[in-house]
Parts: structure tokens; C-alpha cells; sequence
């Protein structure tokens, strides 16, 4: 190789290292965040609904200070090359997702939609090329939620909260009914997916025994109707 | 349209789902589209190396600066051919799509590398440098249909070795050749130490620097043997010459061609691990 071309190479190559080096400060940052995050959002499973608002409060700065983290990386990030280096911080990026969206969950009940996703994190869209919320990994986010549901319905009925349950199965279903439009190909998001079959089954068993001891107070609705 | 920051209800939730698989079918479907452009330019590609082989081994009876030249000559529609094909994927891209796809890309990128650096190499006797790369990879008026990345360059010239290889063995036999093995020799040599420097900086490279290595020790075998034979008598290069066409025109039968080193691209694994 001649003198030019390895300087070429070289000068490349620096560029891309220090770019490297410095996402992966903030990716250290950031799962530090989705880390307390999780830790959190674990003890939904023996927290009482009373205190579930208080729980989630305690949520919610930790996932705003994921702002800082997200507006650092877009800063890094050379323009149009967002797809080169998004694996380093997806996997932080997609519990950051699955943390949003189940503090959005025990709060309202709903899906907090993809933009409102990337909104909570800060990530802009004129950030575009440099820095985005792709559908997968929202995607991703919200199997993990699935997951985490099923867990959900059991624990919730061991703290005798036996009406949580039947909202799980439901908002579970709207769900699953999403992915089931889904052409996905044979990628971790399908494997997933198809993994989602087992917490539906779940869930199932919990709302069953539930409604079968007549605890839940919409399983006692029919029967209300039954005797009108 | 999308202002409903929370969705509680299956009306609600389909449409959004509805919205994510046109985004997931468009695309797969642009990603289908680029991996079978890159399979035509691989195909291309090997068929631009097997005749500059058949060039530089057949044409042997031209002088040495001439024939690759020549073969460097012919091939050139053939690589146009090529860089149209590259030119049609430049809109599918353009912008932040070149790094979401670059992957897809790669396995006929880096043949089209193989080949283009083959053909340099045969003419100027040196290696293609990442700037030239780029230049065929422009338009009329200078500007690339895509950038191109350090890793498919390298790796690109890190399967010429490979070429380099059978061409050495090739043409040892022939007159000539036995300088043209130890010009081949010795930047097959240097190649292996500048791409020793930077392996540390890409894994694919590390596997490859590997063949590299067992393409070099052939080339050292073959002009090992030609030393051997040559010091027995002391002739003249020319009756050399016929006396090693004799000699290694049987090692050349079961060294060359045959025990071509597996050089399957993990990358062309990945793909297909994705099709099943």
C-alpha cells in the first residue's frame, strides 16, 4: 500500500474509533438508567394498587433523565449514519421502550403510541438519520411488555388484586391481535412474537381461575345478567 | 393523525399495527431487492476474475506488460456492466438507507473489489487504493451512488490474494513465470503485513487474513520447488524455462485449481440464515 492510501485509511479509521469510544460512554450511561429503571419497575409485582401511582412517580425521572443520554447520542452520531452504529445502544434503547410503556400501562391502561415513545425519550425527529426510534425496536419494547404482564397477572392476584388480571388479558389481546397483522421474518422480533402465545396462555389461566372462584368483579357481572 | 398519545382500544391499536407492517413489508421488501442486485453483481464479478485468468494464462505468448493490459483492457466493459448494476441501487441508498442496508450490499461489493483490484493489479502491478475504489463507484460527474465503507474495501482486497495465488501457479510453468510468481510473492507478502495491522478493527478480516496466509505459503511452496530444480543445473533462464514447463505442468494439476481454499463469506452465511 502507498503512503497516501494508508494515511487515507488511517484518518478513517481514527474517526470512526473516537466516534465508537464515545457512544459507548453513553450507552454505559444509558443502561445505568435502564437499569434503575428495571429495578423499579420489579417491584410492581408487590406493590398494592393503592400505592402503584407512587411507584410509578418514581419512575418517571429516571426515565426523563434518558433525555440527556438520547440528545448526547444524537450528538455523536454523524448524520446519516444512524443504521451504521445502532446496535451498540439497541438493546438499552429497547428497555428505555419496555420501561415507558409500562409505566404507561399501570397509569392509563394504554399503549403509549411510537411517537409518544420517542417523545418521553427525547429523541427528536429532526434527529432523523443520526438518531430514531425504529418500529422494531418499539416493537421489541412492547413484547417485552407482554412478558412482563403475564408475571403481572399472577403476582397481582397473590395481592389480591383480582380485577388486574382481566385488564391484562385484554389489553394483552389488542396486542397480540397488532402482531398478528405483521409480516415478520425469521428475526429475534419473530421469535419473540411467537413466544407471546405461551403468556397469552398465561394470563389465560390466571383470568380462569379467577372468574371460575367468582373473585373478579366482571366475572360476577354475567352472572348478574343471567339472573335479571 | 397520530396525535393519540395512548391507545386503549383495539380499533385504536390496529390501525397503528396496520401502519408498522407497511413500514416492516417496505422494508424487507427493499432489502430483498438490494441482496439480489449484490448476488447479480457477484456473478458478475466472478466472471470478470475467470477471464482475466483465462487472459493472462492463455495470452502467454505476449510480453508481460502487454497482457495485463490487455486483460485489464477487456475487462473494462465488463466492469461497466458492473458499476450500471450499482448505479440502479443507488435511489434504494440514498441517505440514512445506506448504512440501514450497506450489509446486504456487501458480499457483491466485495467480489466487485476482488475483481476490480485483480484487474489493477495485472495492469499496474500495485494495489488499487481506496480512493480509486471509490472513483468507479461514481457517476459522470464525480459523485457516489454510495459511500464506501473501510470494511468492504479491505475485505475486498483481502480475497485477491486468493486470485493472486492461482495466478502465480498458473503462470510459473510458463516462460517467464517464475518472475512473475516472485513479483506475485513478494506483494502477496505485503499485503498480509498491511492487513496484519489492521485486524484488530475488523473480525471478518482476522478469518480472511487466514486464507491470505495459506495463499501465500503456496506461492512460497511452488517458487520453493523452482529454486530446488533450478540450482541442480546450470543453465541458462531460458532452457530453465522449458525444463521447469516440464516439471511443475504436473504440480500445477493438483495445486492450482483443485484444492481452492473454502472462502464462503460468513456474511453470504448470515444471509442465508435469515432466508430459512
Amino acid at each position: 500500500m502507498d503512503q497516501q492510501n494508508v494515511e487515507k485509511i488511517n484518518s478513517i479509521l481514527d474517526a470512526e474509533l473516537e466516534i465508537r469510544e464515545k457512544i459507548k460512554e453513553q450507552v454505559t450511561e444509558f443502561d445505568k438508567k435502564t437499569r434503575t429503571l428495571t429495578g423499579i419497575l420489579n417491584r410492581i409485582h408487590s406493590t398494592r394498587s393503592e400505592q402503584m401511582p407512587a411507584l410509578l412517580e418514581s419512575a418517571r425521572p429516571v426515565l426523563e433523565s434518558c433525555r440527556e443520554t438520547t440528545a448526547a447520542l444524537a450528538d455523536i452520531i454523524p448524520a446519516d449514519q444512524f443504521w451504521k452504529w445502532k446496535e451498540m445502544w439497541q438493546n438499552s434503547l429497547r428497555n428505555a421502550v419496555f420501561a415507558a410503556l409500562l409505566v404507561e400501562y399501570l397509569h392509563s391502561g394504554g399503549l403509549l403510541t411510537l411517537p409518544a415513545v420517542a417523545e418521553t425519550l427525547g429523541i427528536k425527529s429532526e434527529w432523523q438519520g443520526r438518531l430514531a426510534l425504529p418500529a422494531e425496536d418499539y416493537l421489541h419494547g412492547v413484547i417485552s411488555v407482554v412478558n412482563e404482564l403475564s408475571r403481572l397477572a399472577v403476582n397481582a392476584v397473590t395481592l389480591g388484586d383480582f380485577e388486574q388480571p382481566i385488564k391484562i388479558s385484554l389489553f394483552v389481546k389488542d396486542l397480540f391481535a397488532g402482531f398478528s397483522m405483521l409480516n415478520l421474518k425469521n428475526d429475534t422480533l419473530r421469535r419473540r412474537y411467537d413466544s407471546l402465545k405461551y403468556d397469552i396462555k398465561k394470563i389465560e389461566e390466571v383470568v380462569y381461575d379467577v372468574s371460575l372462584r367468582k373473585l373478579a368483579p366482571s366475572s360476577k357481572e354475567p352472572e348478574k345478567k343471567d339472573s335479571e | 393523525m397520530t396525535s393519540t398519545r395512548v391507545l386503549d382500544s383495539r380499533d385504536s391499536v390496529l390501525p397503528v399495527f396496520e401502519q408498522f407492517r407497511e413500514e416492516l413489508d417496505d422494508h424487507n421488501d427493499r432489502r430483498e431487492r438490494l441482496i439480489k442486485s449484490s448476488r447479480d453483481v457477484t456473478n458478475l464479478s466472478k466472471k470478470v476474475i475467470f477471464l482475466l485468468h483465462r487472459i493472462v494464462t492463455d495470452d502467454a505468448a505476449e510480453s508481460d506488460d502487454n497482457i495485463g493490459r490487455h486483460a485489464a483492457a477487456r475487462a473494462k466493459g465488463k466492469f461497466r456492466e458492473i458499476q450500471s448494476l450499482f448505479a440502479g441501487m443507488r435511489p434504494e441508498l440514498t441517505g440514512e438507507r445506506f448504512s440501514r442496508y450497506q450489509r446486504n450490499v456487501s458480499p457483491g461489493l466485495q467480489e466487485y473489489i476482488e475483481a476490480l483490484s485483480f484487474a489493477h493489479y495485472l495492469e499496474h502491478k500495485s494495489l488499487i487504493s481506496y480512493d480509486q475504489v471509490q472513483q468507479s463507484l461514481c457517476d459522470d460527474e464525480g459523485n457516489a451512488y454510495f459511500p464506501l465503507t473501510l470494511e468492504d474495501y479491505l475485505l475486498g482486497l483481502s480475497d485477491l490474494t486468493g486470485e493472486l495465488m492461482r495466478f502465480a501457479i498458473a503462470s510459473i510453468s510458463r516462460r517467464g513465470g517464475r518472475q512473475k510468481a516472485s513479483d506475485v510473492c513478494s506483494f502477496v507478502r505485503n499485503c498480509k503485513a498491511d492487513f496484519e495491522r489492521l485486524t484488530p478493527h475488523f473480525r471478518e478480516l482476522r478469518k480472511k487474513q487466514h486464507v491470505t496466509a495459506q495463499s501465500l505459503e503456496k506461492i512460497e511452496d511452488a517458487a520453493y520447488a523452482v529454486a530446488v530444480r533450478t540450482s541442480e543445473y546450470d543453465l541458462p533462464p531460458e532452457m530453465l524455462d522449458d525444463l521447469v514447463a516440464q516439471t511443475v505442468s504436473h504440480a500445477t494439476d493438483h495445486s492450482s485449481f483443485g484444492d481452492e481454499p473454502r472462502r464462503k463469506r460468513a456474511r453470504d452465511a448470515d444471509i442465508d440464515d435469515d432466508f430459512n
